[in-house]
């Protein structure tokens, strides 16, 4: 039985009847009156100088309202982080990448714009240009950016303990190496946005994102405005997985039209855009070396990464650094060191998705924890257990464990699964591995540096007294947050969900860093909760006054007010309740005074209550450089144990089931959790085995629909039992944390550590396709056999 | 991207559909399901003012035995395939490539002769009407005629219909008894691919002797056009069934009967390799049908 009343429940979520009827509005959805249509022209080479553009046949098309460049708007730099802002609207002097922008237009209708699109006339020089991390570094190779040097877009140098002392006392040393490729976050609804400017000379931008605020202040600085008169507007969307975490150049180009217009102007990216935009999960190319003594204590790790970057820096200073970070657990390591370069080339940015930086870096290393094992002969899952970090332990690099139910997860997985029974006697051509991982449950520091609350709520009571408003800026992008936190202020207020009604995802609702790094839930979450204490302590403090009962003797608790001695004669309050609703039948006979009476006479003594919260995570930076990166009030872990089959003559690989424990810390909502889970399972299943952005030699994406690349299908998705695992964190609200992200980290490692069960075969470039299993079972073999 | 505009008609009737063919020529484009026809539009891979949808003509659409031949009308949709009585009796390897193409919702729209006429190499139904003998019916201006399927595809996206000519269904000998067929694909992941390599077999066994008396078998993928496997045939026919003779048939297909090239989807390597595979397996399965007969 759980002591909550409202959270830790499986609540049907509050969109759910919306999105299950199909009346759920997206941006797409939306058309206002008046609307133009926008649309880009975007680089056709991968890198080329712009000699010259010719707009004038484009702007002569009947139906065209303005055609853009950066000679209308001007080269404001921008992009994600404040120390690289390394992008402009549109491109000046070149293009680095099939897709970069350079033009956008407006017309009366999309037909018009994209024909206008096609009348633009750019005389390019077309350059030489690099596609890989490995040419891009040649001596002597074309470069992207004049400041950087070498294509070098950052670099990163670090090492805790003593790394080469370490690995003086080890017995067992595994150096591996791993690719993985390029993703689409695959996301169903593709980027769109409408803007319009109103007469007074506020933008209002509505669009598919995950931060509204960051997308505020990038659109504020890009157009010279003040951040006030920019709305930012978040309707549904159809998820973001990390690449909607910054304003995109259609949005920008999007406001730039609707100020120069005064219209509205609707724009969108085609599928097809979406590819070429790209921002998604980097390639990462590790070098691991992990050190440990013969009873399996691990002494030390050394990590080499190269980061394939693309054309911009996007999220990528983050991405670097938390590729290395996130290796100092979730197992005891004292000495640590990593040397990561972010590299530019000619194809669209990387940035961050679900697992940010940190997804093959656990691959490889969850890996290695099962070749030490395999070596001394002992259980993998026992060599986890025994290098386990305990709660409270900090990490060579100063991440602190503040809840830490692994060991809870892994005995979760052993059970659920049978692992005891099965590791070490399946069948020929199948197999079972494990993986844990841990992750950030938000990010300790905004991506500027402010000293901002990272989230705020406000909490109404309505004034007829039966419902809480809760007004937050945070993006319900399909994760569940609105239910969430209409959870969390139904139970800090004492009432039930069905009482609470939430409008989220606008920046004039306040403060609200967004959906990424997994950081709502634990932060918007503090904020509803202190909201809807504020609005309780406030509707008390006018009972202990009306009923002369002290403050601390009362509390609300499924819509209803409890005393804790006596119940004092509250039948005055309720006559003045029922006067007030003459003719009404939904007057209150209960025994119990109800919170609707209550907060009716709140308001008829002191007016609207309005309940308001913050949260700001305690100071969390360590001392070196680039330590920000990493750190969170707590961290998300969780193990997964997945059982596959091999078909040993064609490569073709099964994903049989999948057994995952995540401690999220206190679920709020058991619906979202375990969805959450499967959904990072699903993601992470398609990372495995398909999904690839594949380009090629000219720079353009040669599989940019979901056609061809090939996220997970109903088909491929295993049965998955979702452990849900709580060790009540004491940063979060009510003891919750993250579930979003860290439930993907074990996936890809749990697989491969299967499919070596099943095969003897390690795999050591992603995605597991049919071709590249079947050619390294062949090379297996050919080794066995000489 | 924006479909570019066009007229649509939707005649009734197999001769209006000519009529307005011809009348319009190169710039008219027949469509069945459109479910090639309107991507390959919307991505300028073809032009067409004119479209003449086939869907109203109801005789196109119908699955018919007469004596001991099954006529397939173009317009019948792969889950009309999948769904019918005879198909899933006596024509088991049409059903599974059926039910493999694409997705439900492309299913219901996905015609055969669609299939057929778009030529793909890699096309789902095409190994199995080869292996079933399918004739194609072709009708235009001239007249009617009527030619087998295995030489009617001449590389990617060609075939011999002729300028101003409908393909209005399929024939297909009703096999007798001793027969056992089957098809199978390989892609990346377990729906909605596009086929790395594709196989369909047919086989006929000797009830005397217990040996092969005809094989036929398919490769899709692995040249311009779906192709049979002549020399794994072959390898089959008057032997007795069995492991050794199905990896012999498998290798005699893969070295000596396809021409796979490297493409972003699998290299010819692969490819070669696979059909080895899927050729053995093909026939494993045909063989044990025939001969549970
Ligand atoms: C998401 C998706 C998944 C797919 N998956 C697969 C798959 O797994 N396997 C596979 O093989 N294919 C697949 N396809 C391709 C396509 O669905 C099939 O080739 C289908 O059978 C085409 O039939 P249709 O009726 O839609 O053809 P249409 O698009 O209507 O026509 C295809 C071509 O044939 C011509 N044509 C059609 N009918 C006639 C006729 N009677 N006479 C003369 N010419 C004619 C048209 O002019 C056009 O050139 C997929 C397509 C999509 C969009």
């Amino acid at each position: 039985m759980s002591k909550f009343d409202v959270i830790n429940s499986y609540a049907p979520r509050i969109d759910c009847p919306d999105k299950a009827t199909g009346k759920a509005i997206f941006t797409d959805d939306l058309s206002k009156p008046g609307m133009l249509y926008g649309a880009m022209l975007q680089s056709p080479h991968a890198h080329a100088k712009i000699l010259s553009i010719d707009t004038s046949k484009a702007k002569a098309l009947e139906g065209v309202k303005a055609v853009i460049t950066s000679k209308e708007t001007g080269s404001v730099k921008y992009g994600v982080s404040p120390a690289r802002y390394d992008e402009t609207m549109f491109a000046t002097d070149k293009v680095r990448y099939v897709g970069d922008e350079i033009a956008a237009v407006a017309a009366t209708s999309l037909e018009i714009a994209l024909n206008a699109v096609a009348l633009i006339q750019v005389e390019y020089e077309v350059l030489p240009a690099v596609l890989t991390v490995e040419d891009a570094m040649k001596e002597g190779a074309p470069q992207l950016h004049e400041a950087f040097t070498n294509n070098l877009c950052a670099e990163v140098h670090q090492e805790f303990g003593n790394v080469e002392e370490g690995f003086k006392q080890c017995d067992i040393i595994k150096t591996t190496t791993m690719k993985n490729k390029r993703q689409d976050g695959a996301f169903i609804e593709m980027q769109a946005c409408i803007a319009e400017y109103d007469r007074r000379g506020t933008l209002t931008l509505t669009t598919s994102t995950q931060v509204p605020h960051y997308v505020q202040r990038t659109v504020a600085m890009v157009l010279g405005m003040d951040v006030g008169k920019v709305r930012v507007i978040k309707p549904y969307v159809g998820a973001g997985f990390g690449i909607k975490a910054a304003a995109n150049h259609q949005e920008l180009a999007c406001c730039f039209l609707a100020r120069m217009l005064k219209k509205p102007v609707k724009m969108n990216y085609t599928r097809e855009q979406v590819f070429m935009y790209g921002r998604a999960r980097h390639q990462f190319s590790h070098t691991i070396t992990t050190g440990a003594k013969k009873d399996g204590t691990l002494v030390a790790l050394k990590h080499e990464c190269y980061l394939d970057g693309g054309a911009y820096t996007s999220f990528g200073i983050a991405t670097v650094y938390y590729t290395g970070s996130l290796l100092a657990g979730p197992y005891k390591l004292p000495n640590m060191s990593y040397d990561g370069y972010r590299v530019y080339n000619n194809k669209p940015a990387c940035g961050a998705q679900r697992g940010h930086g940190a997804v093959i870096a656990r691959a490889v290393f969850e890996q290695q924890m099962d070749m030490i094992a395999e070596e001394i002969g002992m259980d993998p899952l026992e060599l986890r257990i025994k290098n386990m970090m305990n709660t409270g332990d900090t990490t060579c690099n100063d991440l602190n464990m503040s809840s830490f139910g692994m060991s809870e997860c892994i005995e979760a997985v052993r059970d659920g699964s049978g692992w005891d029974k099965k590791k070490g006697n399946m069948p020929k051509g199948k197999g079972i591995g494990m993986a844990c991982g841990f992750f950030v449950s938000g990010a300790g520091f905004p991506i500027y540096r402010s000293d901002t609350f990272h989230g705020t709520v406000i909490v109404k009571l309505t004034e007829d007294g039966g419902t809480a408003l809760v007004y937050t800026a945070s993006a319900e992008i399909g994760q569940g947050s609105d239910t969430a936190f209409a959870m969390i202020v139904g139970e800090a207020l004492g009432i039930p969900l069905e009482n609470v009604r939430l409008a989220s995802g606008d920046t004039d609702m306040g403060v609200d860093l967004g959906a990424y790094s997994s950081r709502q839930t634990l932060m918007t979450g503090h904020a509803a909760k202190e909201a809807g204490e504020h609005a309780k302590q406030q509707v008390l403090e006018v009972l202990a006054e009306q009923l002369d009962t002290p403050l601390e003797d009362m509390d609300i608790k499924n819509g209803c007010i409890e005393f804790k001695n006596q119940t004092p004669d509250f039948s005055a309050l309720r006559t003045r309740y029922i006067k007030e609703h003459r003719g009404w039948t939904d007057n209150p006979e209960s025994e119990k005074l109800t919170f609707k009476e209550a907060s009716r006479i709140a308001f008829l003594e002191k007016g609207s209550i309005v309940g308001t919260g913050k949260y700001r995570p305690h100071w969390l930076g360590g001392k070196f450089k680039g330590a920000a990166v990493g750190t969170s009030p707590a961290y998300g872990c969780s193990a997964q144990v997945a059982e596959v089959t091999v078909d040993m003559e064609t490569g073709q690989i099964t994903i049989d089931n999948i057994v995952d424990a995540h401690d999220c810390g206190k679920a709020i909502n058991r619906n979202s959790v375990e969805g959450q889970m499967q959904g990072s399972i699903s993601m992470g299943i398609g990372e495995t085995m398909h999904e690839e952005v594949i380009f090629n030699d000219k720079g353009q994406v040669l599989n940019s629909d979901l056609a061809e690349y090939k996220i997970v299908t109903a088909m491929d998705m295993p049965p998955v039992k979702a452990i849900v695992v709580e060790s009540d964190e004491p940063n979060g609200p009510y003891g919750a944390k993250e579930v979003g992200e860290g439930a993907i980290m074990p996936t890809i490692p749990a697989i491969l550590n299967a499919v070596y069960d099943a095969t003897g075969v390690r795999m050591n470039e992603l995605p597991l396709t049919p071709e590249r299993v079947y050619t390294a079972i062949q090379a297996y073999k050919e080794r066995s056999n000489a | 991207m924006l479909l570019p505009k066009f007229e649509f008609y939707e005649p009734t009737s197999i001769q209006e559909a000519i009529d307005l063919k011809k009348k319009y020529r190169g710039k008219a484009k027949l469509m069945a399901g459109g479910t090639d026809l309107l991507v390959h539009l919307k991505k300028k891979l073809v032009t067409a003012d004119h479209l003449i949808s086939l869907a109203k003509i109801k005789e196109l659409s119908q699955v018919q035995q007469a004596g001991d031949t099954l006529k397939i009308g173009t317009c019948v949709t792969m889950s009309q395939l999948s769904k019918s009585a005879v198909i899933q009796e006596k024509f088991g390897a049409i059903k599974t490539a059926s039910d493999n193409l694409g997705t439900h919702l492309i299913r219901n729209r996905a015609t055969l002769g669609g299939n057929v006429c778009n030529a793909s190499p890699a096309g789902e139904a095409l190994p199995s009407l080869i292996v079933y003998q399918a004739q194609v019916r072709l009708q235009g201006p001239e007249g009617k005629r009527k030619i087998p399927v295995e030489s009617f595809f001449k590389g990617p996206g060609k075939t011999d219909i002729h300028e101003g000519e409908i393909l209005v269904g399929f024939q297909l000998p009703l096999p007798e008894k001793n027969y056992g067929a089957h098809y199978l694909q390989l892609g990346k992941r377990k729906s909605s691919e596009i086929n790395v390599v594709n196989v369909a077999a047919f086989v006929e066994i000797n009830p005397a002797d217990q040996t092969v008396k005809t094989a036929r078998i398919a490769l899709g993928s692995v040249a311009a056009t779906p192709i049979r496997s002549f020399h794994a045939e072959d390898v089959l026919t008057n032997k007795a069934p069995g492991e050794a003779v199905f990896y012999e048939a498998g290798e005699a297909a893969r070295h000596k009967d396809c021409q796979p090239i490297d493409d972003f989807r699998g290299t010819a390597a692969y490819r070669r390799a696979m059909i080895g595979v899927l050729t053995k397996r093909t026939l494993e399965t045909a063989c044990k049908l025939a001969m549970a007969q």
